[in-house]
Order: structure tokens, then sequence, then C-alpha cells
């Protein structure tokens, strides 16, 4: 139950293409998380899945069935909204049996029905409350109270804590994961920040202008990025743009200036003396050792900031090249001082020029 | 093929059928009897009417009459200030430039005053410069009649002040006098709304590049304003052209609305109605589209049938200066108060045992006594309520529906369906009276459809299509303060469109749903235009304002008829004033909607 594929699906708003030949296979009972920054389509993809935006283009299918066509209340997919959409004149006991009430189901059992789903989200005792009465937190699970209980086979989750605090959004979304192991029910989950796609994720689409450019485990989407896109969209790296200066054995090496560094062309590959972009994330800068001289990168500290665990140094390595890493918390460096910093070659990241204009 | 499919994709059956029940009662009910108003004459197989219209009474160049009369009255002169006749058609479009241009003028400058100024008394002057549009049907013109026309209270007070010239306005002039009090406030509405819109940056930005005072005015908050000030400009045009009450007081009958409604009345059954007024009235319909068109690049419907609640941020308000203040308290306060006149005068004749010299004398009840036991007013404030409820279910009706629509269906062609649905508020209630008299009477000849027969359906028809546009935009405002996203979770829970409707769109929306009620009801109970065409086709059936109409007009009820229709008047204002005060108390209103 709950296997979710979708299949060239593009979408216009007016003339501005919202979702570009889209296809997706999301398994049974997986959390699948769509992420993107804001106007990539990942919300309109949800959209699409629940039936609220008819796409011009492409087939939606839900377990073998096609269900393009089908209304959003024909449907078996629920959808956690973004702002709750907790409806204010009803009380939660209200809200949460609305579903059921449309299903038709009996007093007693809609009864049965409410009273489990709102113990599964902690908040039995508060069924006569009105929405306005609740926390924001509150709201957030009856809205998810609301959107399982009517057991569909794909629970659609829209930016389900961007309206919560640090904290409890921390604690919230290990809930969810929690809830929908319990359930095992397939969720489609959207949300522009990585770090929560990466912990709770199964797989993770990342979307741009309408497409999907990777899918992929977080680790898969982490480590090797297709594109330049991806590769800056996770985390913090340094971008530079070099020359490729030769080519052996799928390791590459770039000139940065005078300075030069091999690395790695997960996407696109590049040809000899073609401009290209390098992408070397924060983390994989480190202290060369002493008598360390493959990928190592030779400049003065230009400015040292302490973070906490790690101390952050940007290196001046000529006019025009400079790269951030980080060095242990406990070491010393002087602004001014010269520094030797090395990378691994599967550190560096290499796309085609033509990346940056996109 | 995908619009068939984004079509079928949103509608459900019962909404299909709302919204088809919708568009066939302003297909049968407007645009028809429209379209055949303009057709028939047409199809008469005779130039004659049409001759008609380039002789008098129709027109008449070169025209008759003197602009102004000065005679000698002793130890005074008396300026008396007509304005010629120029024919039925060019009077109507010369009074109605006029009255424009003038209502324009004031309004503009009472709004900018109370938009940007901040003084001792702006409560008062808001309060007044409301009054004028708490409807008075037919008394209101009299009373300015009163003051302004022959032997009237300004003449006697410049004599009383000393001065050696005392003016009245008769005709022509006095109707554009009596028009401009009564209809300006519509465009200071209008201006004042769009005024509160503009957001106080784009003006301070002006400002911090050197722009300030009247050249900021200029180029920032007038064409910022453009939008309020067309939009009530074409109100105040249309208004004039269809107003009855001015031309009455005055004695004028070389206008095109006097013309229909006398011609209407005189007939006995169809064929006795005149082909030159069905032109006539096809004309006053043609005029008031060609103008609509002519603005409509600056204007919007929305902003036609009630004002948005102003100021989303803190608007820019200032202290007068010496200049200012001496504009505002010498010329806008008099304005303003002066419009307030024909209210106040109302409840003078209302409560007064006479009114013949300068002053009213006497206090006395004995006009509602009379009035509330006379048989024939009885019977029509029965009429006018039941019409005005069946109106009212008509209305809730195509309101909800087609504001739903409009606010909720992302689909081609959807723009078309509201500007079909607000489009009454800018035809003559004339030209749709004919329409409808013309059409049913003609095809559904002794039927229970004619007019002639039977006018109680098709008042309520009229009312309805006429007066919906207030409830249909207060549930317009409604809907657009209710998130999409809650009606998409109930459908996304397994409620149709419909179900969504009922369990959560209308339970949410339920106040401005009544609020909007409340004005429409109000302004079918006060309806004028169909009311005294097709509603005086049979005695029995007539409302309430037919006979307003009817004591002003035939003399009927004695000397003391401006009395008791300024009684029942007077009554109508109460129930007015307590709509709006309600129904803006409920949709948190800053000024009550637009009386019409």
């Amino acid at each position: 139950m709950g296997e979710l594929v979708l299949e060239r699906i593009t979408k216009y708003y007016g003339q501005f293409k919202a979702l570009d030949n889209v296809s997706l296979r999301i398994n049974r009972g997986e959390i699948f998380t769509l992420l993107g920054p804001s106007g990539c389509g990942k919300s309109t993809t949800l959209r699409v899945i629940a039936g609220l935006e008819l796409p011009e283009e492409g087939k939606v299918y839900l377990d073998g069935e096609d269900i393009t066509l089908k209304k959003p209340y024909e449907r078996s997919t629920a959808m956690m909204f973004q702002n709750y959409a907790l409806w204010p004149h009803m009380t939660v006991f209200d809200n949460v049996a609305y579903g059921l009430k449309m299903k038709g189901y009996g007093r007693e059992e809609i009864r049965k029905r409410v009273k489990w789903a709102l113990e599964l989200v902690g908040l039995s005792g508060l069924e006569n409350r009105f929405p306005l009465q609740l926390s924001g937190g509150q709201q957030q699970r009856v809205a998810l109270a609301r959107a399982i209980v009517v057991e569909p086979k794909v629970l659609l989750l829209d930016e389900p804590l961007s309206n919560l605090d640090a904290k409890l959004r921390v604690r919230v979304r290990e809930e969810i994961v929690t809830l929908q192991r319990k359930l095992g029910i397939t969720m489609v989950y959207v949300t522009h920040d990585q770090e929560e796609a990466m912990s709770i994720s199964d797989r993770i689409a990342i979307m741009d202008k309408g497409r999907v450019v990777q899918v992929g485990t977080p680790k898969e989407i982490y480590h090797k990025p297709t594109n330049f896109f991806v590769a800056t969209f996770m985390g913090r790296s340094n971008v530079l743009r070099g020359v490729v200066k030769s080519v052996s054995d799928g390791l590459y090496r770039v000139a940065l200036g005078k300075a030069s560094l091999y690395g790695m062309a997960p996407g696109e590959r590049p040809g000899i003396g073609e401009d290209v972009v390098v992408v070397i994330r924060h983390e994989a800068v480190r202290r060369a050792l002493s008598g360390e001289e493959t990928n190592v990168l030779e400049g003065t500290a230009e400015r040292v900031s302490f973070i906490g665990l790690a101390l952050q140094v940007k290196v001046r390595v000529e006019e025009g090249v400079s790269i951030i890493g980080y060095l242990r918390g406990d070491e010393e460096v002087e602004v001014g001082a010269p520094i030797r910093v090395a990378v691994s070659p599967e550190d560096v990241k290499i796309y085609p020029f033509s990346a940056l204009e996109d | 093929m995908l619009q068939l499919r984004r079509v079928t994709y949103t509608f459900d059956v019962p909404l299909a059928l709302l919204l088809l029940l919708t568009l066939s009662l302003f297909s049968l009910f407007l645009v028809l009897p429209l379209s055949f108003l303009i057709l028939r004459p047409l199809t008469g197989l005779s130039l004659e009417p049409f001759l008609d219209m380039l002789r008098y009474p129709y027109l008449s160049v070169p025209p008759i009459g003197e602009w102004y009369v000065i005679s000698e009255r002793g130890e005074y002169k008396l300026l008396r200030l007509l304005g010629m006749n120029f024919g039925v058609v060019l009077n109507t479009i010369f009074i109605a430039s006029a009255v424009t241009v003038l209502s324009t003028v004031i309004g503009i400058l009472v709004a900018t005053v109370m938009a940007r100024y901040d003084f001792p008394g702006k409560t008062l002057l808001r309060i007044a410069s409301i009054m004028p549009l708490l409807y008075t049907p037919f008394v209101g013109a009299f009373v300015l009649y009163k003051i302004f026309g022959d032997g009237g209270l300004i003449g006697s007070l410049m004599l009383s002040l000393g001065l050696p010239v005392a003016v009245e306005f008769a005709g022509i002039a006095g109707v554009i006098v009596a028009q401009t009090i009564m209809f300006w406030p519509i465009v200071y509405l209008n201006t004042m709304a769009s005024m509160l819109q503009i957001d106080p940056t784009l003006e301070e930005q002006a400002e911090n590049m050197g722009s300030r005072g009247l050249s900021l005015y200029r180029t920032i908050t007038l064409p910022l304003s453009l939008p309020g000030i067309a939009a009530g400009a074409g109100l105040v045009f249309i208004f004039s052209m269809e107003d009855l009450a001015a031309p009455l007081a005055f004695k004028v009958r070389d206008v095109m609305s006097v013309r229909i409604v006398e011609n209407i009345l005189a007939s006995g059954n169809i064929e006795e109605l005149g082909t030159e007024v069905v032109i006539v009235a096809g004309l006053l319909l043609l005029m008031a589209l060609g103008w609509f068109f002519a603005v409509r690049h600056y204007v919007s419907l929305k902003q036609y049938a009630m004002l948005s609640r102003g100021g989303r941020w803190k608007p820019r308000v200032f202290k007068p200066g010496l200049l200012v203040s001496g504009l505002i308290y010498f010329v806008v306060f008099p304005l303003v108060l002066f419009s307030a006149l024909p209210q106040i005068g109302v409840f003078l004749y209302a409560f007064s045992e006479s009114w013949r010299g300068t002053l009213p004398e006497g206090f006395t009840f004995d006009h509602f006594v009379a009035v509330l036991s006379d048989d024939n007013v009885v019977r029509g404030l029965r009429n006018s309520v039941i019409y005005s409820l069946a109106a009212l279910v008509v209305i809730v009706v195509i309101g909800s529906t087609s504001s739903y629509l409009v606010s909720r269906l992302n689909l081609r062609g959807i723009s078309a369906l509201d500007a079909l649905v607000m489009s009454p508020l800018a035809i003559p209630g004339l030209s749709i009276a004919m329409g409808l008299l013309v059409l049913y009477g003609v095809l559904f000849k002794d039927t229970p459809l004619d007019p002639y027969v039977n006018p109680a359906f098709l008042l309520v028809i009229g009312y309805a299509i006429r007066k919906s546009p207030f409830t249909t935009r207060a549930v317009f405002a409604g809907l657009q303060q209710v998130h999409k996203a809650l009606e998409e979770a109930a459908m996304n829970l397994g409620a149709s469109r419909t179900r969504t409707l009922f369990t959560i769109v209308l339970p949410l929306i339920g106040l401005n749903l009544i609020a909007g009620s409340l004005i429409s009801f109000v302004y079918s109970m006060s309806e004028v235009s169909t009311s005294i065409t097709v509603g005086s086709l049979n005695r029995e059936q007539a409302p309430l304002t037919y006979y307003i109409y009817d004591y002003l007009t035939s003399g009927y009820g004695g000397g003391a008829f401006i009395h008791l229709a300024s009684a029942i008047v007077a009554l109508m204002i109460i129930v007015q004033l307590a709509a709006i005060v309600l129904s803006n108390y409920v949709l948190k209103y800053r000024y009550a909607f637009l009386g019409i």
C-alpha cells in the first residue's frame, strides 16, 4: 500500500512553468523528501499528488492506479498543511473527526478513532478546545492527527515544522519519524531545510526550477552531488574557478591560478583546457600534515573565527583565490601567519563552468 | 481540451448547477432584456421613432430659454439661474457632465482633507459627509428645492445678511445643484478609500527625492488615487442620468429619466408604450456603458460595491497649516454640512405642521399617524417587505455562488462572471426596468410573466439583480480572509467542493453574508427605478417607493403631501441607519456602503 509514481509531470501557473517534466517513484513505507529552495516546485509537486493542482501533462499513479484526474476528495492522500489549516470554527475533536465523517463512519467508530489519533500525537484531553486556544506545537499535532486518522495510503507534509521554534522543531521531527515507522505509512515530506531532510529521510529528491535534479539517499546526495546546484545547495562549500590541466583515470588536475588541485567530476565530464568550477566543502579542508605534498595549498590566514567545536580559517592562497576550512578548535592560528591546508581528491568536485550561469 | 479537463476537474454537480442558475438569472433578466431593449426599436420597420430623436423635445438646437434672468424686486435684485433647454438627450448629458465635474472637484477636495489632515471637528465632518448617502427617495430633492429653488432659503438668507442680490436656482441649473449635493459623497468615499490604500512609503520615497506639497500631491497622491476617483465619477455620471427626484423637484420634464417614467406610467398596455422612449432607455444604457468603458482602464468594479477597509498601514496624517485650516473651516465644513441638509430636511418636513415660509412651523406626529393608517402605504410597505425578502433569497444564492467561484477558481473566463454579476451597479435601473418591460410585456403578453398583469415577479427579480452586488462583494471580502488551505484541507479529507462550501466556507463567512444581505435588503426596500415603473403597472402590487412618488406627483394626500412622503422616508432612513451601523459593526468596515 502506498507506492506512488509521478510520470513526466508538467505544471504551469499562467506562463510560469512550475514543474518541468518531473518523474518520481516513491516506494511504499518510505519517508521521501522533496528538498529545494523556495519556488523550486516542491510544494507544487505535493499539491499535484494531493489533487489540489491539475497538471497540464503527465500522470500520477497510486498503487498502480492512474489517479491523475481523480479529485482531491477521491484520493487516499492526506495532507498536512504548512499553516496547519485547522478550521477555527471547529473543536479539536471536530477537526480530527471531519475526514471520518466524510467517509461515513458511525458516531461510535469516529469517537474511537479520534481518541486513538489524539493519543498517538499526545493530545488526549484537549478534544473540546478550539484551535486558537492551542499553542503552535499543539496545533501542529492536531493537524497531524487529522491527517493520519483517515488512514491514508500516502501522508503528505508541506513544511510541517516551519512555524515551530528551533528546539521544538527537532523534537517534533523525531516524533513524526517514530509515528511513521509505527504506522508504516508512505510519507512525502516537503522542506527547504537540508538538515531536516538529511535527518529524517530514507530518500531525498533535490528540486531546482521545477525540475528534479537528483534523487538519492541522504548520504548519496551529500557525498556524490551529481551537479553543481546540489553540490552547493547541500552544506557550505568553497566555489572556485579553474582550468582543467590533465586527466587520468578519472582524476582531474585543475589549475586555480598558480596552484593546482586533483579532483573528480561526479557529473558531466569536462575536457582538457576547459573552464570549470571547483566545489570544496568547508569541512573537507584541513591543516596539511608536515611533509604532505599532494593537494596542498599554501597561503596566509586572512580571517580566523572561533565557532566552538572548530576554528574556521579563511586562507588566502593568491590574489582572487581564497579557501575556507576548519581546524580543530584548540589549535592556534594568527591572522597573517603562513598556513598550509590540504583536501582529499574525492572532496574536490569539478563541474562544467556553464553550471555557474544556470 | 485542457481547459475542458480543468473545468470538469474543478466543478462538482451541485456547484455546476448553482453556476448555471446564476448565469440563467443574469441572462434571462439582465442580458436578454437589455439586448432586446437595444434591438427592438431596430426591428420596427420604421425610421420615424429614430427621427423623433432629432426633433423637439428630444433635440432642441438652438436651445430654448435663458441661462439666467435678473429682475428688479424693489430694494434688491433677484438672480435666477435657469440653464437652457437643449432637448431631452443633450440636457441629460449636459446635466450629468456638469454634476460629475462638480462632484469630482468637491469629492477630491474633501477626501484629501479627510485622508491627510487631522483637525478638531474631523469626526463631525466624517459623519456629516456620509449622511448624504442615506437614501431619501424623492424627498431629499424636494428639500433641496425648498432651499435653492423659487423663494428658497438661500435667497432669504442672502437678503437677511443685507446683500443687495438674492440667488435662486430653477430648471436645469437647479437640477445640477441638487444632484451635485446628493452625489458628491460618492466621489469622496471612493477617493478616500483609494488614498488610504496608498502605501505611505510611496509618498515618503517621493519626499525623500525632494518632492513636496502640491507637487507631491499632483505627481504621486492624485495619480495613485485615480481608481477611486474614476470609480466615483463613473457612478455619479450614471446616477445623475437616471435620477428622477431632482428633475421632478425642479420641474424639469425634458430629461431622459422623466420621459421614460412618465411614458411608462401613462401606458395601460405594451402597445401604448412609445417606441421613442424605448429608444431613450436604450440610449441611456449605451451612454452609461460608453462612459464606463471610457474609464474602465482606471476602474475595477471591485471598488464599486463597497469601500475596502482603508488603512492596512498607518496612513500619513498631518496637522494643517494656516492656509489649509482656512480651507477646512471656511470651505469644506460649510460644504459638507450643507450636503446633509436633505436628510435633516426630511425630518423637519416629517415632524412639522407646515413649511411654507422660510422655516418649518409646529411639531407633530400626525404625518406618521396618517401615513401608517393609509391602506395604500401599508399595502405598499407589505409588498416591499415581501418582494425584498424574496429577492434576498435569490441574492444569497447568486451572491455566494458567484463570489465563491470568482475568488476560488483559477479558470479562464471567471473574470467575465465577475464583471457580469457586478455590472448592475453600472447599468441605469431605468434601462433594466424598460428592458424587462418590453421583453416580458411583448413576448409573454397576458401570461403570469406579463408585467402589465403581474409585475410582482419581475420586481422581485429586478431587486435581486440590481441589489445583489452588495452581497456579492461582502461575501467576496469575507472569502479573501479565509485561507484557501482551510478548504483544501477539507477536500483533502474527502469533502466535495459543495460539502466544503457548506461545512467550512459558509460557517466562516456567515457574518459577511448576513451583513451583505442586510444591505441588499435595505436597498431593495428603497429601490426606485423598477419600483415606480414596473411596480406601478398594477396598483395592488405596487411597492412602498411607488407611493412616495405618488404622494409627491399627484398631490395625493392633500397639501401635506411632502410632509407625508417625508414621514415615510424618515422611517426608511432610520432602518437604513440601523442596517448600516449593524453591518459596519459586523464587517468592521470603516465606511458605509455606497447608497444606490
